[in-house]
């Protein structure tokens, strides 16, 4: 692939670093990512992998854009209220960069359709806000092989890491999702809107790195912020032989849909 | 009475000047972008730097007495207080401090006269004969054409950022005094079937690399004038070589393209408006004749001096009643003081009284009978003239030279006077020399116009056991106009080169013999072939021998100058002509002692001299100039062995001859022998700008890539992106701009891990690169 003299304008910043180049560059040309929520975290995904020149994304979300979302969904406008979120992104990524293929699902993820969807991917990026679709994800890329970027986001907080296959996964940390109730969803508890920004930008960031190979990801290392003292901190954890999906003997080994509030369902 | 209109938008132009002049003198703009922006108002630095000479657009070379006198009062304020005539038919004022610049040029709006166009890639003064309008048998006068088209093109935003100068001439008739074939642009005035026209050459030009202008027409109707020029313009402005400095005059691109193509491309634009009246030129109504009512009084002039004067400089116009007078000036300088009595007198006749020439003299015009005797006396009156010498003594042209050129190698100003003051000291009868042509110039460029001369010289170096003097190429036998049988310019071929201080005696002992034989002879050139080129031949014979600088070190410093001729006085980039001379003497040395080393007597001698050559050679092309033997050899390891422009294998010979190890030399006779030959076929890979074509150490796979005009960081980034597709070890050539880009681009390539072989800046300024991927 020979980049044309526009790509190489448009991406010169990228070929500047040591790190990526001209070669990085065709990567993430030829990279297909797949993001999971159209929402806070998928808005800024979208846009800086739209930017970066990632040659495929795939986005999914089964909603439509309410005048709620706007506070941090910065990939909506207002006059984008009622429209189907994942259209919505799709104007915005392809308007920041025509390159860019994006193939749009509005839908919901389930277990039903889980691997089959993210298994054209390379990359899956989990863009989600409620812990039953998190595990969802978790389990559908280990049992796919994918590696994968766990994000979330309450309050003044969030926390990602970077899954990569063979090592720790989301159930290495916790078994399972918390009982329905104990945590408060965003809807209950509210949410700064930067923070989506920030933490969305962390998960571009390392997708871009895992494309091109840049960098040490945040594999066995839970990165934690606290906004309001604005301090970052990291939990180390390891592949555990008794995680319930990744370990020796796991339990599971089919995909299930998890009962959860209702309003969980919608996206950070 | 003006011979111009500047545009409207001058004063506003000059307002931005001011601002950019505060700039550059705050120091916030770069004084090679600053040289840049100054030259096209006519403003060049002198060799003195900080000192700065402007230069003044005079069209058809007139310049009414008014305007005259308020040049010389701003010379005189401003600057060092006389107004020099140009070869180029304009006046110029020097010696300006940066502070006096801007008033200067504001002095000028005063009289609508403008330094605009003066220099840069602009339309330049257009040039016309001296005589035109008032000589008995011209075909028609070109100035009103001149003049017109000047206006047209200096009120045009186009013709300001060319790819380079544009010169234009027109000449009154066929003798083509204008040189017209030795121009961007050239018009021979031509009636057919009683029509008037022109005919038109175009691409010619002198400089370092001549070349003969082309017919373009035969024949154009004379309503057709502004649109040839306006179509070569916008044909040279779309075609013409911008990035190249060195070849990108028109003559390089008829050059280039060849005539069938050059011309389709002039033609694409002339068809486009050749049939548009409305383009025509409005010709000003330049009236040859003298102001009705004189105030003066008559004065009639009489004795033997004043008919010798008449006689040599007074010539009657085709205007009954009316004369026209040559006043030849020193060096073309005339003093302020003078310029306000001669004003005086001529503002008295008329406006149209004055024209520049091309010899760096005046021409008065439309003077009537009567007043002749007070011409007379004002001109005797001045106290810079040389009014009372044979003409040929003011017709001899001169550039400035080293004096305040920053091009110039030699000094034919100094050479100008030593010349004079050998005829003052000779029985020649110059008078049979009028129209003699002797034209100088102190550098390979043609301000001095050698090319077109009869006999012409143009400075080099001479080297005699490595110190340096001042030398002339002679040139002889240029054919201008009717001179030529077909009408077709030829230029003056090379017959010699000589000391600078050897000319005066030479050119004396030749016009002797030329002067003593001239009448046998059909004309002059017929002299050259029967019998002057062999006397040239056998003076310089029988005068080559150099005394060395410890005999007589005279010979090495050039007429008017302080001191001996250095390389750290010559601008780094122009004087490129010059180090090929100093090459070639190497160059000689090296073929002479290698022919003859097979009979050497004392090899070990003769290989260290071979060794001293060899090394010496190209330092020059890197700025170097060693003092001793020694030192040649420590630079030639330094730059060309360890810098890879030659094999290592030589490091070793050039390390015993560093040593003085004469003795050890003969056991490597082979190699000493080889890197003659290597250093000059190194120097034969050089092109004109002294660069290197052929990388000494090239490995497979090498590329070459061009990112000069590609802006930080893209330059960089497509360096990146060529060396991504290349194999470890390979080397990657490229070219950049000066700036920004040689500041910022080596250093990352270095960041990413990669190696810089060479990293050099050729004369236009631009670098070249050699990096050798990790």
């Amino acid at each position: 692939m020979n980049l044309t003299e526009e790509q190489i304008e448009r991406y010169s910043r990228h070929i500047l670093l040591q790190d990526i180049g001209g070669p990085g560059q065709e990567k993430i040309l030829n990279a297909k990512v797949l993001i999971i929520g159209a929402g806070g975290l998928g808005a800024p995904i979208a846009l800086y992998l739209a930017a970066a020149g990632v040659g495929h994304i795939g986005i999914i979300d089964g909603d439509v854009v309410d005048l709620s979302n706007l506070q941090r969904q910065v990939i909506h406008f207002t006059p984008d209220l009622g429209k189907a979120k994942v259209e919505s992104a799709k104007e915005k990524m392809q308007a920041i960069n025509p390159d860019v293929k994006v193939t749009t699902y509005k839908d919901l993820i389930m277990a039903s359709n889980a691997r089959d969807m993210i298994k054209d991917y390379d990359f899956i990026v989990d863009g989600t806000d409620n812990f039953a679709t998190k595990f969802l994800i978790n389990d559908a890329c280990v049992l796919e092989g994918k590696p994968y970027s766990h994000g979330g986001i309450l309050r003044f907080d969030g926390q990602t890491f970077t899954h990569i296959p063979g090592e720790g996964c989301y159930r290495c940390i916790f078994d399972g999702p918390p009982p329905k109730d104990l945590i408060p969803t965003c809807s209950q508890a509210g949410v700064l809107g930067a923070i989506a920004g920030i933490l969305g930008t962390i998960q571009a960031a390392e997708v871009l790195k895992f494309i091109t190979g840049a960098g040490d990801l945040l594999t066995n290392r839970l990165m934690i912020f606290d906004a309001k003292k604005m301090k970052f901190r990291e939990a180390k954890f390891k592949k555990r032989d008794n995680c319930p999906v990744c370990g020796v003997n796991p339990t599971v080994t089919e995909l299930e849909d998890i009962e959860q509030a209702a309003c969980d369902l919608k996206d950070a | 009475m003006k011979f111009y209109e500047s545009a409207p938008t001058l004063e506003a132009e000059q307002d931005l000047f001011e601002i950019d002049i505060k700039e550059f003198v705050a120091g916030n703009i770069d004084p090679t972008k600053f040289k840049a922006i100054r030259v096209a108002h006519g403003v060049y630095e002198q060799r003195q730097e900080e000192t700065y000479m402007l230069r003044i657009r005079c069209a058809a070379g007139g310049i009414t007495p008014e305007q005259l006198r308020k040049v010389a009062e701003l010379g005189a304020k401003y600057g060092s207080g006389e107004v020099h005539f140009t070869t180029r038919q304009e006046v110029q004022i020097h010696n300006l401090l940066i502070d006096g610049v801007m008033p200067a040029i504001r002095g000028l709006n005063d009289v609508s006269l403008s330094s605009k166009g003066g220099g840069g890639n602009t339309i330049r003064n257009i040039l016309t004969s001296p005589t035109s309008g008032i000589e008995e048998n011209e075909v028609f006068d070109v100035d009103p054409y001149a003049v017109a088209l000047t206006t047209r093109l200096i009120n045009e935003d186009d013709s300001w950022n060319l790819p380079r100068k544009f010169k234009i001439a027109m000449s009154n008739g066929p003798s083509d005094t204008a040189f017209t074939q030795a121009t961007c642009l050239g018009y021979v005035a031509k009636i057919q079937d009683g029509e008037k026209g022109f005919a038109v050459y175009c691409a010619g030009g002198m400089g370092a690399r001549p070349m003969v202008g082309n017919l373009l027409f035969d024949f154009i109707p004379a309503s057709r004038a502004y649109h040839v020029a306006r179509a070569l313009k916008t044909m040279f402005d779309k075609h013409g070589n911008r990035r190249s400095k060195n070849s990108n005059r028109i003559k390089f691109l008829w050059r280039k393209l060849k005539r069938e193509e050059f011309v389709g491309y002039f033609e694409e634009e002339y068809n486009k408006i050749k049939a548009d009246d409305s383009l025509d030129l409005v010709l000003p109504d330049m009236p040859n004749q003298a102001n009705t009512s004189i105030k003066l009084v008559s004065e009639s002039g009489s004795g033997n001096d004043y008919d010798v004067w008449k006689k040599r400089y007074v010539i009657a116009q085709k205007q009954a009643g009316l004369y026209s007078i040559k006043l030849p000036l020193r060096l073309g300088d005339l003093l302020e003081k003078d310029a306000q009595v001669l004003c005086d007198f001529l503002q008295e006749i008329g406006e149209n009284t004055i024209r520049c020439d091309r010899a760096q003299n005046m021409r008065l015009r439309n003077i009537p009978e009567a007043y002749l005797g007070n011409a007379y006396k004002v001109i005797m009156g001045l106290e810079d003239t040389l009014v009372t010498y044979a003409p040929f003594v003011g017709n001899m042209i001169n550039c400035t030279g080293a004096q305040t050129c920053k091009l110039g190698i030699c000094l034919p100003r100094g050479l100008t006077q030593a010349l004079r003051e050998r005829f003052d000291n000779s029985t020649l009868n110059l008078d049979r020399l009028d129209d003699f042509r002797l034209n100088m110039s102190g550098c390979p460029n043609t301000c001095g116009m050698h090319h077109i001369a009869h006999l012409g010289f143009f400075g080099k170096i001479g080297r005699k056991d490595g110190d340096m003097y001042p030398a002339y190429n002679i040139l002889v036998g240029a054919r201008v106009g009717e001179e030529a049988s077909d009408n077709v310019t030829q230029y003056g071929e090379k017959i010699g080169e000589i000391p600078s201080h050897y000319v005066p005696d030479f050119v004396h002992d030749f016009l002797q013999n030329y002067i003593e034989e001239m009448d046998e002879y059909t004309d002059y050139y017929a002299y050259l072939d029967d019998q002057g080129k062999d006397f040239i031949n056998s003076w310089l014979e029988a005068n080559k021998e150099v005394p060395s600088v410890t005999v007589d070190d005279k010979v090495y410093t050039d007429f008017g100058a302080k001191k001996r001729l250095s390389l750290e006085d010559m601008g780094t980039a122009e004087c490129s002509a010059g180090m090929f001379d100093m090459i070639n003497v190497d160059r000689k040395f090296v073929a002479d002692i290698t022919a003859e080393l097979p009979e050497s007597a004392d090899k070990a001698t003769s290989l260290y001299k071979l060794l001293f050559h060899a090394t010496r050679m190209l330092l020059v092309t890197r700025g170097l100039d060693a003092k001793n033997e020694t030192q040649a050899m420590e630079l030639f390891a330094k730059h060309f062995v360890i810098g890879g422009l030659v094999d290592e294998k030589f490091g070793d010979v050039v390390t015993l001859g560093k040593l003085g190890m004469k003795e050890a030399l003969p056991a490597h006779e082979a190699i000493i022998v080889e890197l003659g030959a290597t250093v000059t076929e190194l120097y034969k890979s050089m092109d004109d700008s002294l660069r290197f074509k052929v990388k000494a150490k090239e490995e497979a796979g090498s590329l070459e890539k061009d990112f000069r005009g590609v802006a930080c960081p893209m330059n960089f980034v497509k360096t990146k992106l060529t060396l991504d597709t290349m194999e470890s070890g390979q080397q990657l050539q490229i070219k950049l701009d000066d700036g920004e880009a040689i500041q910022n681009v080596p250093g990352s390539v270095k960041l990413e891990g990669h190696s810089i072989l060479k990293q050099e800046q050729d004369a236009d300024g631009h670098w070249t690169l050699v990096i050798k991927k990790k």
